[in-house]
C-alpha cells in the first residue's frame, strides 16, 4: 500500500514539473527573443533623441548671421565631424555634409538593429536612390544641371553622381544596367512612358517592396512597419490627387499614378480621383482617418497643396511618436528617430540657405517653424 | 525517486531559475545601459541603478537555497529525510514546491529587466523620469516577493527547523 | 505641518517708469508667482529692444563660455569633489536698470569677443588642416602599394588617369567592358587591397565620356590624388613633418586659449547669469498689462511675506503704487499654487511628496507622516546596525559638504540619514550587526527577533504595520473629505475600508482571546455592506459592477499583502549577510605554512561583501519603501493633483544683485 502511494506522488510531481517547465521555457524564450535585441538600440537611440535640436537651438542658429558662425554653432553637436573639413563654405557643401550625417544614421541603425528587421532601413535608404534618379533624369530631360537636384545619400551614391554627370541619356542606361531601375528607364528611352510615368513607376516599385517587406514581418514589427508604409503611400497618393486636381487633371490620368497598399481603400481613391476640384476632394477626405489634418489646414491647403504635404508629414511624425509610446522596445523607436532626424536636417538645410541669402533672423525662425 | 532528489532539486531550482532569470534581466538592462552610455557618459549612474534592480530575484533564490539546506539538514548535520517514507517524500515535495515557487516567481526578473531597459531609454532621453522608471521596474518585483513569502510559509510551517 | 503654506492674491498697479525696478525687486525676492492678467481695457506688455538684446547676448555669451570651458583648468573631480563641492564666490553687481547693464556688457564684449573668436577660429582652422593632411596621408598609404611617382597619377593634356577601388568580382568584367568600349585604348595597374581591387586606369582624354558610365556601372569608388610630389613614401614623411609643425602651432594656440579662459571665463559666466535673469524677466512681461502711463501685474504670494513685500514695493516706487491683497475665493481653488510647509527636519522629505505631485490647496500634505513611515520602512527592510551606520556616515558627510548649496544631494542625504538612524535602531532590536557576524564569532548580542528563524512572526509584524499604514491613509482621506464637505464620497470610498480594517483587527484580537467576536462583526458587517453599496452605485452594467466589486476587493487584499515586502527585504538583508559570514568563516582557517592566508582573504571578502550587501539592500529598501508610499499608501486617499508653487525667482549662482531702493 505504502509503495503505491509514494509512486503516485512522485508521478504527479514529475508530470507537473515537465509541463510547467516546458511552458515556462517557451514563454521565457518568446519574451527574450522579442525584447532583448531592441534593448541596446532603444536606449542608444533615446539618448540620441535627447540631443536632437530644440526650438531654442534653432533660434540660436537663426541668429548666426554668417555660415561661419552657423558652423561654429554646430560645433558641440553630432554634426561636428561632418562639418569640420568642408572644402568651401556654402549652402551646397553644408547640404552634402548634412546628407552624409543622415546616411550615417541609417548606417548606424542598420548596424545596431536586430537582423530580423534592419533590412527595412536599407529599403528606406533606397527611397533616396529613387528620388535622386528621377530628379536627375527629369533635370536632364529639361536640359538643366542635374547635380543641383541630387542629395549624396542612398545605396548607390557613386552611380547617382555619374548619372548626374552623364552627357547623354544612353550613358545613363549603361550606368543603370543590372539594377532594378533599368527596365523602366529603357521604357522611358523608347518613349513608351512619359517622365512622370517613369517617376510613378519607380516610386510604385519602391513602395511595393516596402509593403512586401513589412507584410512578411511578425507581430509588433509587422504592425508598426505596415502602419508606417501605409501612411507614406497615402501621403503620396493623396498629394498626387490633390495636385492633379489643382491642375485640372482627369481621373484616367490620375488613376495610373496611384500606388496600391495604403490605408485609404482603392475605391475611395478612385472616388477622390473622380472629384471635380480640390475642395470636393477635401470634403470627401473628411470621412477618412485624416479628417483632423484636413479640418485644421483646409484654408492653407486650398491655397497651396504643399501645406497638405507638410501637415501630413507632421501627422506621420505624430503617429510614429504614439507608436513609440505603445511599443517602447520595438522598431518604432528607430523609425521615429529617423523621421525626426530627417526633419531636423530639412530645417538645417533651410537655415543654411536662408543665411546664405542674407535673410533676417525673424524670417528664418518663421520659415523653420513652418517646416514639418 | 529518493527524497534527496526533490530536496536538492528544490534548492537548485530556487537559486538556479531565479539566478538565470536575474542574469537575463540584468543582461537586457545592461544592453540598454551600454547603449545609453555609448551616446552620453552622463547616463552612467542612472543606468547602473536601473540595471541593478533585476538582481534581487537571485538573492531571494539564494536565501531559499540556504533555508532549504538548513531545514533539511544538508547544512549543519546530516540529511534528515534520507529514508524513502511517505512522510519524508511529502516533506521533500514541500521543499521542492517552495523552491519552485521562488524560482518561477523569480522569472519576474526578465520582465523587470525589460521594464528597466525601457526605463533606461526614457531616462537617457529625459533624466527627470528616473524615479518613475525605478518605481515601474519595482512593480514587477512584487511577484517575486509574494513567491518568497509563500515559500517561507511552506518551509517553516510544512517542514520547520 | 499637514497644511500647505497660506497664499494670498496680490494685485499691483504702478507707473511704467518703476516697472523695471519693481520687476527686478520681485525677481530678487523670488516669493511671488506671477499670473497672466485677463483685462480688455489695457494691452499686453511686450519686451522692448533692450530685452531683445539681452536674449541675443545670452546666446553669444553661452557660445563663448562653451569654447573657453574646454580650456579652463579642470575643477576638483572625483569623490572628494562630489562630497565637498567647491562653493563659487558670488560677485556683486550694482543694478541701475537694464539699459546700463546692456551697455556694460556691450563694452565688455567689444574687447573680449574678437579676442576669443580669433583664437577659436585659429584652433579650428588648424584642426581642419591637420585632418586634411591626415586623410591625404591615408590616401598616400594606399598609393604606396604601387610605388610610383605621384606626378604620374595626375591627368595631363591628353591622358586622363582614374584612381580607385572596385569589388573583386567586378574587376575583370570592368576591364573587359572598358577595353571593348574604348578599342583597347587603356592601360591599367592593379593591386589586391583590403578585400577589393585597387586600380589605376589611364585612358585618352577624348574617351573619358565613354568610360565614365561604365565605371559608374561597376560602382567604381574614386579617390582624390593629393597635390604632392615624389614617391608616396617620401610625400608621407613630408606631410608628417607638416603635421608635427601644425601640432606645435596648435599647442601654442591652445595655450593662448587657456590664458584667455583664465582671464575671461568667470566674467563671462557672471554676465551670462545677469543676462539670463534679464531674459527671464522679459519672458514674464507678456503676463503683464500696460497703458501709456501705467502697468499692472497679479500673482500669488505666501501670506507670511506680505508685510515685507508691500513695504519694499512702496519704497521702490516712492509710494506711487496701488497694492491690493486678498484671500483666495472658493472659485480659485484649482488656481492656487501650493507650497508645502513643514518643520526644518521634515522639509527634505517634501522632495518625495513633490516627486509624486503636490496636494491641492484644500487637501492635506502627507509629508509629516511620510517622513516617519518612509524612514521606518527603510529601516525595517535594511535592519542592520552596521549597515545603518555605514549609510549614516556617508549621508552625514554629504550633508556637511552640501549644506551651503542646499541642493538635491543635500535633501536626499537628509532623507538617507533619517532612514539610516531607523535602520540602526531596528538593527539593534533584531540583534543584527553585519548580519549574524557577532553570533558566529561567539559573541552574544541581545536580540528581540531573529528575522531568519522567526520569519513568520516578522511577516505578521509586517502585515500588521501594513494594515495600520493603510488605516492611517483611509482615515486621513476621510477627514480631509469631510472637512471639504465631500461627505458622500468620504463615506463611500474611505469609510468602508476603515470599518473593514477595524473589523479584521478585532476579529484577530478575538481569536487571541482579547475581545469578543461580536465587536469585530459590528465593524466588519457594515463595512462590507457599505463597500458593496459604493460599488453598485456606479453606472456600469450589472455584470461589470459585480466584477469590479470582486476586483476592487482583491485589489485591497493585494495592497495589503504587498506590505509583506517589508519582511522579504529584511530577510534578504539578513540572508545575504549570513551567506557572506558563512563564506568568511569557511576560509578564515586556511593557512599556508605559517602564513594565515585565510584571515587576509577573509577580511577582504568580509569588507567587500558587506559593502556590496549594503549597497544592493539599501537600493532595494529605498525603492520599495518609496513604492509602498506611492502605490499602496497614496492610493488610499492622495491625488497629488495640486499646482506646484513656482515663484518668479532670479537664479543667482555666481552673482549677487544690489538694488537701489
Amino acid at each position: 500500500m505504502r509503495k503505491v502511494e509514494v509512486s503516485t506522488i512522485t508521478a504527479i510531481l514529475d508530470t507537473s514539473l515537465a509541463v510547467i517547465f516546458t511552458w515556462v521555457a517557451y514563454k521565457t524564450g518568446q519574451i527574450l527573443w522579442k525584447y532583448t535585441p531592441y534593448s541596446y538600440p532603444n536606449a542608444r537611440i533615446r539618448a540620441m533623441e535627447a540631443r536632437l535640436f530644440t526650438e531654442q537651438k534653432f533660434n540660436e542658429l537663426a541668429e548666426s548671421k554668417t555660415l561661419n558662425n552657423f558652423i561654429m554653432n554646430l560645433e558641440d553637436s553630432d554634426y561636428k565631424p561632418y562639418l569640420t573639413s568642408l572644402p568651401v563654405l556654402n549652402s551646397e557643401s553644408i547640404d552634402r555634409a548634412l546628407d552624409r550625417a543622415l546616411a550615417d544614421t541609417y548606417e548606424l541603425f542598420y548596424r545596431i538593429l536586430p537582423k530580423r528587421s534592419r533590412e527595412f532601413f536599407k529599403l528606406l535608404l533606397e527611397e533616396w536612390d529613387v528620388r535622386n534618379i528621377t530628379s536627375s533624369v527629369k533635370a536632364k530631360l529639361r536640359g538643366e544641371v542635374a547635380r543641383d537636384y541630387i542629395s549624396e545619400i542612398g545605396t548607390m551614391v557613386e552611380k547617382v553622381k555619374a548619372i548626374a554627370d552623364a552627357k547623354s541619356l544612353e550613358e545613363i542606361l549603361v550606368i543603370l544596367e543590372g539594377t532594378e531601375y533599368e527596365e523602366p528607364y529603357q521604357k522611358l528611352l523608347l518613349k513608351e512612358i512619359t517622365p512622370e510615368e517613369f517617376e510613378t513607376e519607380l516610386y510604385k516599385n519602391h513602395y511595393l517592396k516596402l509593403s512586401k517587406y513589412a507584410a512578411t514581418r511578425k507581430d509588433e514589427e509587422k504592425k508598426i512597419l505596415q502602419e508606417f508604409v501605409k501612411l507614406k503611400i497615402d501621403k503620396i497618393n493623396l498629394s498626387t490627387i490633390l495636385r492633379g486636381k489643382a491642375h485640372g487633371l482627369g481621373a484616367d490620368k490620375l488613376r495610373d499614378s496611384l500606388i496600391p497598399g495604403g490605408k485609404v481603400k482603392r475605391k475611395t481613391l478612385e472616388a477622390l480621383a473622380n472629384m471635380e476640384d480640390v475642395e470636393m476632394v477635401l470634403a470627401e477626405l473628411d470621412s477618412t482617418e485624416y479628417s483632423g489634418i484636413i479640418r485644421e489646414h483646409r484654408e492653407e491647403i486650398l491655397e497651396d497643396i504643399s501645406a497638405f504635404e507638410k501637415a501630413f508629414d507632421r501627422y506621420i511624425l505624430q503617429r510614429m511618436a504614439e507608436l513609440t509610446r505603445f511599443y517602447p522596445l520595438s522598431i518604432a523607436v528607430p523609425l521615429n528617430y529617423i523621421l525626426q532626424k530627417e526633419s531636423e536636417i530639412r530645417k538645417l538645410k533651410a537655415v543654411t540657405k536662408l543665411i546664405e541669402d542674407g535673410a533676417k533672423p525673424e524670417i528664418i525662425k518663421r520659415v523653420v517653424g513652418e517646416l514639418p | 525517486m529518493e527524497p534527496i532528489v526533490y530536496v536538492a532539486l528544490g534548492a537548485a531550482l530556487a537559486a538556479g531559475i531565479a539566478g538565470a532569470a536575474s542574469s537575463f534581466g540584468v543582461g537586457i538592462a545592461g544592453a540598454a545601459a551600454a547603449g545609453a552610455v555609448a551616446e552620453d557618459e552622463k547616463n552612467f549612474r542612472n543606468a547602473l541603478v536601473l540595471q541593478g534592480l533585476p538582481m534581487t530575484q537571485s538573492i531571494y533564490g539564494l536565501i531559499t537555497l540556504f533555508l532549504i539546506a538548513l531545514v533539511s539538514g544538508i547544512l549543519g548535520g546530516g540529511f534528515k529525510f534520507a529514508e524513502t517514507t511517505t512522510e519524508n517524500i511529502i516533506k521533500a515535495a514541500i521543499l521542492l514546491g517552495a523552491g519552485l515557487t521562488v524560482g518561477l516567481t523569480g522569472l519576474s526578473a526578465i520582465p523587470q529587466g525589460i521594464i528597466a531597459s525601457a526605463g533606461i531609454g526614457a531616462v537617457s532621453k529625459n533624466p527627470k523620469t528616473f524615479t518613475q522608471a525605478i518605481i515601474f521596474a519595482a512593480m514587477a518585483e512584487t511577484m517575486a516577493i509574494f513567491g518568497l513569502v509563500g515559500a517561507l510559509i511552506l518551509i517553516i510551517t510544512g517542514v520547520g527547523f | 505641518m499637514f497644511k500647505p503654506e497660506e497664499m494670498v492674491k496680490i494685485e499691483v498697479l504702478s507707473l511704467n517708469r518703476y516697472k523695471d525696478s519693481i520687476l527686478t525687486y520681485l525677481h530678487e525676492q523670488g516669493v511671488l508667482e506671477i499670473r497672466e492678467i485677463d483685462v480688455d481695457v489695457a494691452q499686453k506688455d511686450a519686451p522692448n529692444e533692450f530685452y531683445r538684446k539681452a536674449a541675443s547676448y545670452t546666446i553669444s555669451l553661452s557660445r563663448l563660455i562653451e569654447f573657453l570651458k574646454l580650456y579652463k583648468k579642470q575643477e576638483q573631480g572625483g569623490i572628494k569633489g562630489f562630497i565637498f563641492p567647491e562653493l563659487k564666490p558670488k560677485r556683486k553687481y550694482k543694478y541701475r536698470g537694464i539699459e546700463n547693464l546692456i551697455k556694460e556688457i556691450e563694452s565688455f564684449l567689444e574687447n573680449a569677443e574678437p579676442e576669443i573668436k580669433n583664437i577659436e577660429s585659429k584652433i579650428s582652422s588648424l584642426n581642419t588642416e591637420i585632418e586634411r593632411l591626415k586623410t591625404e596621408i591615408e590616401t598616400l598609404e594606399l598609393l604606396s602599394a604601387l610605388d610610383i611617382e605621384i606626378e604620374y597619377l595626375k591627368p595631363t593634356k591628353s591622358v586622363e588617369i582614374v584612381v580607385g577601388f572596385v569589388e573583386k568580382d567586378k574587376f575583370l568584367p570592368l576591364i573587359e567592358e572598358l577595353k571593348k568600349a574604348l578599342d583597347n585604348r587603356i592601360a591599367y595597374v592593379s593591386r589586391d587591397l583590403k578585400g577589393k581591387v585597387f586600380v589605376v586606369v589611364a585612358l585618352l582624354n577624348r574617351d573619358y565620356d565613354k568610360a565614365n558610365p561604365i565605371l559608374a556601372k561597376y560602382s567604381f569608388e574614386r579617390i582624390e590624388v593629393p597635390e604632392v610630389r615624389g614617391k608616396p613614401k617620401e610625400a608621407i614623411a613630408e606631410l608628417q613633418e607638416e603635421i608635427a609643425r601644425l601640432n606645435k602651432e596648435l599647442e601654442a594656440a591652445e595655450k593662448e586659449a587657456k590664458s584667455l579662459a583664465e582671464k575671461y571665463h568667470d566674467e563671462l559666466v557672471f554676465y551670462q547669469e545677469l543676462m539670463e535673469n534679464e531674459r527671464d524677466k522679459a519672458n514674464m512681461l507678456s503676463n503683464l498689462v500696460r497703458t501709456n502711463m501705467t502697468f499692472a501685474l497679479t500673482g500669488w504670494l505666501p501670506k507670511k511675506y506680505v508685510p515685507k513685500i508691500v513695504e519694499g514695493l512702496n519704497k521702490i516706487s516712492h509710494g506711487k503704487i496701488y497694492v491690493n491683497i486678498r484671500p483666495p475665493t472658493p472659485e480659485e481653488l484649482d488656481e492656487i499654487p501650493v507650497k508645502l510647509k513643514n518643520p526644518k527636519f521634515i522639509e527634505p522629505f517634501e522632495m518625495l511628496t513633490e516627486m509624486f505631485g503636490v496636494p491641492k490647496y484644500n487637501e492635506l500634505d502627507p509629508t509629516p507622516i511620510l517622513a516617519f513611515t518612509y524612514s521606518f520602512f527603510f529601516g525595517f527592510m535594511l535592519t542592520d546596525f552596521m549597515y545603518g551606520l555605514i549609510i549614516a556616515i556617508v549621508a552625514a558627510l554629504l550633508i556637511m559638504g552640501h549644506k551651503k548649496l542646499n541642493d538635491g544631494v543635500y535633501r536626499f542625504s537628509n532623507i538617507l540619514l533619517w532612514s539610516a538612524l531607523f535602520t540602526m535602531v531596528l538593527g539593534v532590536l533584531f540583534g543584527s550587526y553585519f548580519g549574524d557576524a557577532f553570533q558566529r564569532a561567539g559573541i552574544n548580542v541581545p536580540a528581540m527577533l531573529d528575522p531568519m528563524r522567526e520569519a513568520l512572526i516578522v511577516l505578521g509584524l509586517a502585515l500588521a504595520i501594513g494594515l495600520l499604514h493603510l488605516f492611517i491613509g483611509y482615515t486621513l482621506g476621510f477627514i480631509v473629505k469631510v472637512k471639504n464637505k465631500e461627505t458622500v464620497s468620504a463615506v463611500l470610498e474611505q469609510l468602508p475600508w476603515m470599518l473593514i480594517i477595524l473589523g479584521v483587527v478585532f476579529l484577530a484580537l478575538s481569536m487571541a482571546g482579547f475581545t469578543s467576536t461580536l465587536l469585530g462583526e459590528v465593524f466588519l458587517v457594515p463595512g462590507v455592506a457599505l463597500f458593496v453599496i459604493s460599488e453598485f452605485k456606479s453606472d456600469l452594467p450589472v455584470l461589470m459592477r459585480l466584477l469590479m466589486t470582486i476586483s476592487d476587493f482583491f485589489g485591497f487584499i493585494g495592497n495589503w499583502l504587498s506590505y509583506a515586502r517589508l519582511m522579504a527585504l529584511a530577510l534578504a538583508t539578513a540572508g545575504i549577510a549570513m551567506v557572506i559570514n558563512i563564506i568568511v568563516a569557511m576560509i578564515w582557517g586556511i593557512k599556508i605554512g605559517p602564513v594565515p592566508l585565510g584571515i587576509v582573504i577573509g577580511l577582504v571578502v568580509f569588507v567587500g561583501g558587506h559593502i556590496f550587501s549594503t549597497a544592493i539592500n539599501a537600493l532595494g529598501a529605498f525603492v520599495h519603501a518609496l513604492r509602498l508610499h506611492y502605490v499602496e499608501f497614496f492610493g488610499t486617499f492622495y491625488s497629488g493633483d495640486g499646482k506646484r508653487f513656482e515663484p518668479f525667482k532670479a537664479k543667482r549662482e555666481v552673482s549677487e544683485l544690489e538694488l537701489e531702493i
